[in-house]
C-alpha cells in the first residue's frame, strides 16, 4: 500500500496518547487541588479542537478571522437547543451541530471569495457582533442575553457529569481533531491552501480551484469550531451570549499566532501556553501586582496577552514551534553548527 | 407628518455631529494607510487614550485653580496636542517601523495587540470606576424651528469641519504634505527624489495621533460617562470607512457622516416605528458594511483597485 505521507516518526504518538490518558491520575496522585487542573486542561482541549480548525483558515490559508468566537457560539447553541428542547440524543448532536456550524462557515466563505485582508477581517469581526445580537434576538429558544443552561453529555447512557469524564470525553475529541488537521494538512487540500496563501494567481495557474478551496475551509473550520461548541456547551452546563465575545476571537488567533501559523502542532503549543498562562499565571500575577503598586489590576490578562502577541509578532514570527524546530536543527548539527541562522 | 418629519431632521443633525467623529477617526486611520499601508485598528484607542490624557491634564490644572474657566481647558487642550505629538512619534518607532514589510495578517494582529495593551493600560492607571468628563459648554442648547441641537454637537461639528479644511490645505499647499502625497503614491519613487521617508512616515503617524485625540476631547463629554470601552467607538469607524471608499480621505469623511446619519435614524425614527429594529442597532453599521462588501466592495467614493500580478 503507498503511504500518503512520510512522518519522520509516529512511535511517539500512541506514547503520547497514553500519557494524555494517564495525566488525571498522575495529577490526582501529586496535589490535592487536581480538579481544578483537569477544568484547565479541558478548557485547553475545547480551545485546542478550535484552534486546529482555525489554524487550517489563518495559518494554512491566511484568511484572517476576528470573529470565531461566533462558531463557538453558535456551535453551542445549536446543540444546547437540539439536546434539550428538540430532544437528540447527545451523540447524535455532536455530528449534526458541527454540520450546522460548518454551513455558516460556507455562508462567511461566500463573501471570502471577493474579499480578502483587512477586508475580511472586518466582516468575520462584524459577523461575531451579529450573531451575538441575533442569538438574544432569538430569546424564544436562547432566553436572550440571561444565558442558557445546559444538560450533562450522555452516551449509550453513561451521563459524564464531573471535570474527571469531560476530561475523556474531550481529549478523545482533541486528538482526533488533532490527527485530522494533521492529514488535512498534510494532504492535497493543505498543499493546495498553502498555495492560495502564498499567492492567488500562482494557485489558480496550477489548477488550484480558488473558490471550491476557500468554501472548504471555511467549511472545515466551521466543523472543528462546531465540534469546540458542542463540547463547551455540555460541559460547562451554562452558556451565555458574554462569554463569546470580540476578544474571545482575538484570542484565539493569539494562540494560532504564538504557537506559530501553517503547523498543527503550533496551533495546540499556543492553545496550551495561553490557557495555561491565562488560569495558572494570571491570577498569581494580578495578586503581585496589587501587593506591589496597590492599585486595582483590572485587565492584566489582555495586557499580558497582547505584550506576548506584540513581542511574539516582532522579534520571532515563527512562533513556539518555530522555536522548536530551531532547537531541534541545533542540536541534530551540535558541533557543526553553521554560523547562518537557518530559519 | 410634520412630526415625522421634525424627528427625521432632528436624527439627521445629531447623526452627523455622531457621523463627524466616526469621520475625524477615519481620518486617522486613512492617513495611515495611504502612507504606510499599515492598518491601525488601535485609532479608537489613541482616541481613548486622547480622552484620559485631556481628562488628566484638566483635573491636574483644576486642583491648582479651582474654578473651572476657558483658559484652563485651553490649556489642558495645548497639553493634551502636546502629548498626543509624542505618543504618534513613539508609536511610529514601536509599531510601522518594526513592521515596514510585514504580511498584512501580522500587521492587523500587530496593531490589535496594541489595542488591548493600550485598552488595559488606561484601565489599571485610570482605575475600573468611569470617569465624569468635564465640558466647556455644560449641557446648553440652541433651538432653531423645532429643531434642537446642543452647543457641544454644534462645537464637534465645526471642529471637523476646521480640521478637514486645516488637513486639505496642508496636502495641497505645504512642502510637507506634497512629500505626503508623493509618499503615499510611490515610496520608494519618493525616497529617490530626495523626500526623507521615514520622516514623513513618522509625521503621518504623530498627525494621526493628533487627529485622534482632538476626536477623543470632543467626544468625551459626549459620551457623558468616560470609561475604556470608548475605545470600541473606533471599530466602528472601519465600516464608515469602507462605506465610503476605504482609503480615501473624501471617502472616509463622507462614509463617517452617512454612517453616524445611517445609525442615529435607525436608532429613532425606525426603532420607534418598527420592533425588530430596536434589536439590530448596535449592529446596523456592520450590516452596512457586509451590504457595501458584497454589492460595491469599493465603496462610494474609492477608487477601483486594479491588482497586477
Amino acid at each position: 500500500m503507498k503511504r500518503r505521507y512520510e512522518d519522520v516518526s509516529l512511535t511517539w504518538i500512541p506514547v503520547l496518547i497514553v500519557a494524555i490518558f494517564l495525566l488525571p491520575f498522575m495529577l490526582k496522585g501529586m496535589t490535592f487541588s487536581y480538579k481544578y487542573y483537569l477544568f484547565v486542561l479541558n478548557m485547553a482541549g475545547i480551545y485546542i479542537i478550535l484552534t486546529v480548525g482555525l489554524d487550517l483558515l489563518s495559518g494554512y490559508t491566511g484568511l484572517i478571522s476576528l470573529g470565531h468566537s461566533a462558531f463557538l457560539a453558535i456551535g453551542a447553541y445549536t446543540s444546547a437547543i437540539l439536546v434539550d428542547q428538540v430532544g437528540i440524543p447527545f451523540i447524535l448532536s455532536l455530528f449534526i451541530s458541527p454540520l450546522i456550524v460548518g454551513l455558516f462557515g460556507l455562508l462567511i466563505g461566500f463573501p471570502a471569495l471577493r474579499i480578502t485582508g483587512m477586508y475580511l477581517g472586518l466582516t468575520t469581526m462584524g459577523f461575531g457582533f451579529i450573531v451575538k445580537r441575533l442569538i438574544i434576538a432569538f430569546r424564544v429558544w436562547t432566553q436572550g442575553a440571561g444565558g442558557l443552561e445546559v444538560s450533562h453529555p450522555v452516551i449509550l447512557g453513561f451521563s459524564f457529569n464531573s471535570d474527571w469524564d469531560n476530561y475523556y470525553l474531550i481529549f478523545t475529541c482533541a486528538i482526533i481533531a488533532v490527527i485530522a488537521g494533521r492529514r488535512i494538512g498534510k494532504s492535497k487540500i493543505g498543499r493546495a491552501l498553502m498555495a492560495i496563501r502564498d499567492s492567488e494567481q500562482a494557485a489558480e495557474a496550477t489548477g488550484v480551484h480558488l473558490a471550491k478551496y476557500k468554501m472548504l475551509v471555511f467549511f472545515i473550520s466551521g466543523l472543528f469550531a462546531g465540534v469546540a461548541g458542542v463540547l463547551f456547551a455540555h460541559t460547562s452546563h451554562f452558556i451565555s451570549t458574554d462569554h463569546f465575545d470580540i476578544l474571545l476571537s482575538i484570542y484565539f488567533i493569539i494562540m494560532v499566532l504564538v504557537g506559530g501559523a501553517s503547523s498543527i502542532y503550533g496551533a495546540v503549543l499556543g492553545t496550551l501556553f495561553i490557557v495555561l498562562l491565562d488560569f495558572l499565571f494570571v491570577p498569581q500575577l494580578k495578586e503581585v501586582i496589587q501587593g506591589m503598586f496597590n492599585i486595582e489590576s483590572g485587565d492584566i490578562q489582555s495586557l499580558l496577552f497582547g505584550l506576548i502577541m506584540f513581542l511574539f509578532i516582532i522579534f520571532h514570527p515563527t512562533g513556539l514551534y518555530g522555536m522548536w524546530l530551531k532547537m531541534k536543527i541545533y542540536w541534530k548539527l551540535f558541533p557543526f553548527n553553521p554560523k547562518k541562522r537557518l530559519i | 407628518m410634520t412630526e415625522l418629519l421634525t424627528g427625521l431632521l432632528q436624527e439627521t443633525v445629531s447623526g452627523i455631529a455622531l457621523g463627524c467623529i466616526y469621520a475625524l477617526i477615519a481620518l486617522g486611520f486613512t492617513l495611515i494607510i495611504k502612507a504606510t499601508e499599515v492598518v491601525n485598528f488601535a485609532q479608537g484607542e489613541l482616541m481613548m487614550v486622547g480622552a484620559y490624557v485631556n481628562f488628566f491634564f484638566v483635573t491636574t490644572f483644576l486642583s491648582n485653580q479651582g474654578e473651572p474657566t476657558i483658559g484652563i481647558y485651553l490649556l489642558a487642550f495645548g497639553s493634551s496636542i502636546i502629548f498626543a505629538v509624542a505618543f504618534g512619534w513613539i508609536l511610529d518607532w514601536v509599531i510601522n517601523r518594526p513592521l515596514k514589510d510585514e504580511p498584512i495578517f501580522s500587521v492587523i494582529m500587530a496593531t490589535i495587540s496594541l489595542s488591548i495593551i493600550l485598552r488595559a493600560l488606561v484601565g489599571m492607571i485610570a482605575g475600573p470606576l468611569s470617569l465624569v468628563p468635564y465640558s466647556p459648554f455644560g449641557n446648553k442648547i440652541l433651538s432653531v424651528g423645532g429643531i434642537v441641537i446642543s452647543v457641544l454637537d454644534l462645537s464637534i461639528i465645526f471642529s471637523a469641519i476646521i480640521l478637514v479644511i486645516l488637513f486639505y490645505y496642508f496636502f495641497n499647499q505645504t512642502k510637507w504634505g506634497v512629500a505626503m502625497q508623493a509618499t503615499s503614491e510611490d515610496s520608494v519613487a519618493a525616497q529617490l527624489m530626495g523626500i526623507p521617508v521615514k520622516r514623513v512616515y513618522g509625521l503621518v503617524w504623530i498627525f494621526s495621533a493628533i487627529v485622534a485625540t482632538i476626536s477623543g476631547i470632543l467626544l468625551a463629554p459626549r459620551m457623558s460617562l468616560l470609561d475604556t470601552s470608548m475605545g470600541f467607538l473606533g471599530l466602528k469607524a472601519f465600516p464608515a470607512a469602507v462605506l465610503g471608499g476605504f482609503g480615501s480621505i473624501t471617502g472616509a469623511i463622507a462614509g463617517g457622516i452617512i454612517m453616524g446619519v445611517i445609525e442615529t435614524i435607525s436608532m429613532g425614527t425606525l426603532s420607534f416605528h418598527f420592533e425588530w429594529i430596536k434589536e439590530m442597532n448596535d449592529i446596523i453599521v456592520w450590516i452596512v458594511l457586509i451590504a457595501v462588501l458584497m454589492v460595491k466592495p469599493d465603496g462610494l467614493f474609492g477608487e477601483a483597485k486594479v491588482k497586477k500580478v
